[in-house]
C-alpha cells in the first residue's frame, strides 16, 4: 500500500492495481469506457485522463487506468486541465456517434450518455456527416452489434480474450471504418456471450431477447441470486410493470461470480414469467379437484398429517434454508421422513462458472440435515408411501411431470407447487411462489449465503411456502391428540 | 364572533314591485345586446393556435407512425396516463410502438409529452370533447391517438414557432 492524495485527500492505494481503482475505491468518480475492473487495462479510450503531480513536476495529464500509484502522487481528478482534456476526448468519441438515445436501448444507463450530461456538451462542432455503418448486424442467438454506436473500447474483445479464455471478437479494420467483428462472420458461441452486452459501455451490443423490451428507467431492480445452478450467482432481477422480468443481470461479486453470469442463468426467467400459475388451493371432492380457499387446503394437509403418521416429505431443491427448517420441524412433528430431490449433474458445467449442478441448495439443505435424492429412488418411495408431501417450486418436474403423474392411487399425495400438477394420487394442491416472488437464503456450492428477493408480487391467491408452513404450523395443536 | 347587521330596507324596496321591475329591465336591456353564450355541443368551440387539447400521435406521410417507444413522454407525464410496449421493425428506424395507450381518464392536458417528446410525434390536438359509455373506452390505443400530419399542423407550427423564439442560434 501507497500513500496518494486524491483530490487534495491522502488515501490509501494498491500499487499492483491502477490508480483509476484508487480513486473508484475512496469515492472519487473518475469516468470510463475501456477500463472494466474484471478485465485488464488498455487506455485505449482516455476518458478516464486526471492531472498527476510527482514530486517537483508540474501536472500531466495521464490515463487513470493505466497509471501506477506510486508514493506520494498528488492526483487532481478535476482540475481545469483534466477536465478539458475529458472534454476533447468525448467531443472525438462522440464524432461518429449517432444521436440514437430514444431508440438505443442502453439509453438510461449509458455511460457516454451519463459523461456527456455531466460534461454538458450538447452540440458537436463537427460539420461532416457520421460514419454510416451497419445497424443491425446479428453476433450469434444472443447478441446484436450496432456499428454506428461502436466506440472501440474493446472491452468485448478483452472479454472473450481473458474470461472464457477463448477469443472470438476483433477490432477489424483500420481508422474510422474500424468495426468489432468476429472470424469469418461466424456466430459468436459458448455460454458467456451475454456479458460483453452488459459490459458495452454504450448500446452498440445488446442482448436479442432485450431488445426494445423495456425502457431501463421503468424496470424495478432488486439483489438477487441466481438458481439455475449451485454457484448461485448473485445477480440483479429486473422487473417491467411489476408482472414481467425482463433481465437477469450480474452483480458484482468476487467471492462467487466476478462479474459476470452464464447464458443460461441469464436467459433463465422463462421459469419466472410463466403463465398458468395454480392459485389458491384445489382438493379432490370425489373424481375432480375443485378450488378452495388456502386455509381449506391447510386444513386438508393438516388433518391428513394427524392421521397417518410417517408422512414422506420430498422437497424441492429450490427451496431456501428457511422453508427447509420450517418442512424439517413439519416433519419431526409428524414423525415424518423428509429427503430433497437430486437429480444428477447436467451436461452444462463448465470451468468457469456454471457447477453442473442443477440444485441451487443443494449445500443449504444438507447442512440442515436433508438428504438429497435421485428423482428414481424418492418416486419409489413415494410410492410405497401412505401420505407424500412435495413442496418447493419445480419438484414435480424435477421428479418428472410423467412419474407424477402415473403415481399409484393407494398414495395420498399433497402438493405445494407453482403449476397445478398432474397426478391420480393427488389430494391437495396448494399454490407457491417462486423465486423471484418471495424472500430467503440459498447456500450456494463453497457455502455462501446469497439472498433471494420478491422483485414481483405473486399472483392473486397465491403466497410463499414460508408462509404457508407458518400457518400449518399454527393450524395443528402442539400436543397430538389420537388421529380421528 | 362578527355580527353583521342587516342594511335597513328602504320604502321602495319594501314594496317589493319597484325591484321586480327593475331587475326585469336588465333582462330586457339584454336580450338585445349581442349574445355571449354559445349553444354547445351544436356549436362547436372556436378553437385558436394555442388551443391545447388531447394529445395524439403522428403519422407521417408515408402512412408510418414517427413514435420510436423511447418513453420519454410516459418518463414524463405526471398523471401516469401513458404506457408503452415497444417492438423491432424493419423499418430503418428500428424500434415502434406496438402499443400506445393513453387513459384519458387520467391525462390532465398539461403537455409535458408533447415538450418531452424527441421525435416530434405526439402533440396536443385540438380535440376536446370526451364521453364514453365505459372506462375502458376511454383508454385510447393506438388506433384511436393516431392522426395524420395534416390534421395536426396547426399546433405544429404553433410549436415550432414558440420554441424558435427562445431556442438561441445553433453554433452548427
Amino acid at each position: 500500500m501507497v500513500k496518494i492524495t486524491v483530490n487534495g485527500r491522502v488515501v490509501d492505494a494498491d500499487p499492483t492495481k491502477p490508480l483509476i481503482r484508487a480513486c473508484h475505491d475512496n469515492d472519487v468518480d473518475v469516468p470510463m469506457y475501456c477500463y472494466h475492473p474484471g478485465l485488464s487495462p488498455v487506455g485505449s479510450c482516455r476518458i478516464c485522463q486526471v492531472e498527476v503531480k510527482q514530486g517537483d513536476t508540474p501536472g500531466r495529464v495521464m490515463v487513470a487506468c493505466r497509471t501506477q500509484p506510486v508514493e506520494g502522487m498528488i492526483v487532481d481528478t478535476e482540475s481545469p486541465k483534466a477536465h478539458a482534456t475529458r472534454r476533447e476526448c468525448l467531443e472525438f468519441l462522440l464524432k461518429n456517434h449517432p444521436l440514437d438515445c430514444p431508440i438505443c436501448d442502453k439509453a438510461g444507463e449509458c455511460d457516454l450518455q451519463d459523461y456527456t450530461y455531466d460534461e454538458g456538451q450538447a452540440e458537436g462542432r463537427s460539420n461532416e456527416p457520421r460514419r454510416p455503418m451497419e445497424k443491425r448486424k446479428s453476433l450469434g442467438e444472443v447478441i446484436v452489434l450496432d456499428e454506428e454506436r461502436c466506440i472501440l473500447c474493446s472491452r468485448c474483445v478483452r472479454f472473450f480474450e481473458e474470461v472464457p479464455k477463448k477469443a472470438q471478437l476483433t477490432v477489424s479494420d483500420l481508422g474510422s471504418r474500424s468495426t468489432i467483428s468476429t472470424f469469418m462472420d461466424r456466430p459468436l458461441s459458448g455460454n458467456y456471450q451475454g456479458n460483453i452486452a452488459d459490459l458495452c459501455p454504450v448500446g452498440a451490443l445488446t442482448l436479442k431477447k432485450f431488445r426494445f423490451q423495456a425502457r431501463v428507467w421503468n424496470l424495478v431492480k432488486m439483489a438477487s441470486t441466481c438458481v439455475e445452478c449451485s454457484r448461485g450467482c448473485s445477480i440483479q432481477v429486473e422487473v417491467l410493470r411489476g408482472s414481467d422480468v425482463k433481465r437477469f443481470r450480474p452483480r458484482a461479486n468476487e467471492k462467487v461470480n466476478g462479474h459476470w453470469m452464464c447464458d443460461v442463468g441469464r436467459f433463465a426467467f422463462g421459469h419466472a414469467n410463466a403463465e398458468g400459475r395454480l392459485e389458491g388451493a384445489r382438493i379432490l371432492e370425489g373424481v375432480t379437484m375443485l378450488q378452495f380457499p388456502i386455509e381449506d387446503g391447510l386444513c386438508a394437509v393438516r388433518d391428513a398429517l394427524m392421521a397417518t403418521k410417517g408422512a414422506l416429505f420430498v422437497l424441492s431443491p429450490f427451496c431456501t434454508n428457511e422453508e427447509g427448517q420450517a418442512l424439517l420441524d413439519l416433519a419431526k412433528r409428524h414423525q415424518g421422513e423428509i429427503a430433497f430431490v437430486a437429480p444428477g449433474p447436467n451436461a452444462l458445467k463448465d470451468d468457469l462458472l456454471h457447477t453442473g449442478d442443477p440444485c441451487p441448495n443443494r449445500r443449504g439443505l444438507t447442512e440442515l440435515g436433508i438428504a438429497g435424492q435421485a428423482p428414481g429412488d424418492l418416486l419409489k418411495r413415494i410410492a410405497s408411501a401412505k401420505i407424500a408431501i412435495v413442496a418447493g417450486e419445480r419438484v414435480v418436474e424435477l421428479l418428472g411431470t410423467a412419474a407424477v403423474k402415473g403415481l399409484p392411487g393407494t398414495v395420498a399425495l399433497y402438493a405445494f407447487e407453482c403449476h397445478p400438477v398432474e397426478s391420480r394420487a393427488l389430494r391437495c394442491e396448494i399454490g407457491i411462489a417462486n423465486h423471484v416472488e418471495r424472500a430467503g437464503t440459498v447456500v450456494n456450492v463453497d457455502g455462501i449465503r446469497g439472498p433471494l428477493a420478491a422483485v414481483k408480487p405473486a399472483p392473486r391467491g397465491v403466497r410463499a411456502l414460508g408462509r404457508h408452513l407458518e400457518d400449518l404450523a399454527r393450524l395443528s395443536p402442539r400436543k397430538e391428540t389420537a388421529s380421528r | 364572533m362578527v355580527i353583521v347587521k342587516r342594511k335597513e330596507l328602504s320604502l321602495s324596496e319594501k314594496l317589493y314591485i319597484p325591484e321586480v321591475l327593475r331587475g326585469l329591465s336588465v333582462t330586457f336591456r339584454k336580450m338585445f345586446e349581442p349574445k355571449i353564450t354559445r349553444q354547445y355541443p351544436e356549436e362547436p368551440l372556436v378553437k385558436t393556435d394555442v388551443t391545447r387539447g388531447q394529445p395524439r400521435l403522428v403519422v407521417n406521410e408515408n402512412d408510418t407512425i414517427a413514435c420510436v417507444s423511447c418513453g420519454l413522454c410516459e418518463a414524463a407525464c405526471p398523471a401516469y396516463a401513458i404506457t408503452i410496449d415497444g417492438g423491432e421493425t424493419d423499418r430503418a428506424i428500428e424500434r415502434e410502438p406496438v402499443r400506445f395507450d393513453i387513459d384519458m381518464l387520467r391525462c390532465i392536458l398539461c403537455g409535458f409529452c408533447e415538450e418531452a417528446c424527441p421525435k416530434d410525434a405526439i402533440y396536443m390536438s385540438d380535440e376536446l370533447e370526451l364521453a364514453d359509455y365505459s372506462r375502458e373506452a376511454l383508454i385510447y390505443d393506438m388506433d384511436k391517438l393516431k392522426r395524420p400530419k395534416a390534421a395536426l399542423q396547426k399546433r405544429i407550427d404553433y410549436v415550432n414557432r414558440i420554441n424558435t423564439r427562445w431556442q438561441t442560434p445553433s453554433s452548427t
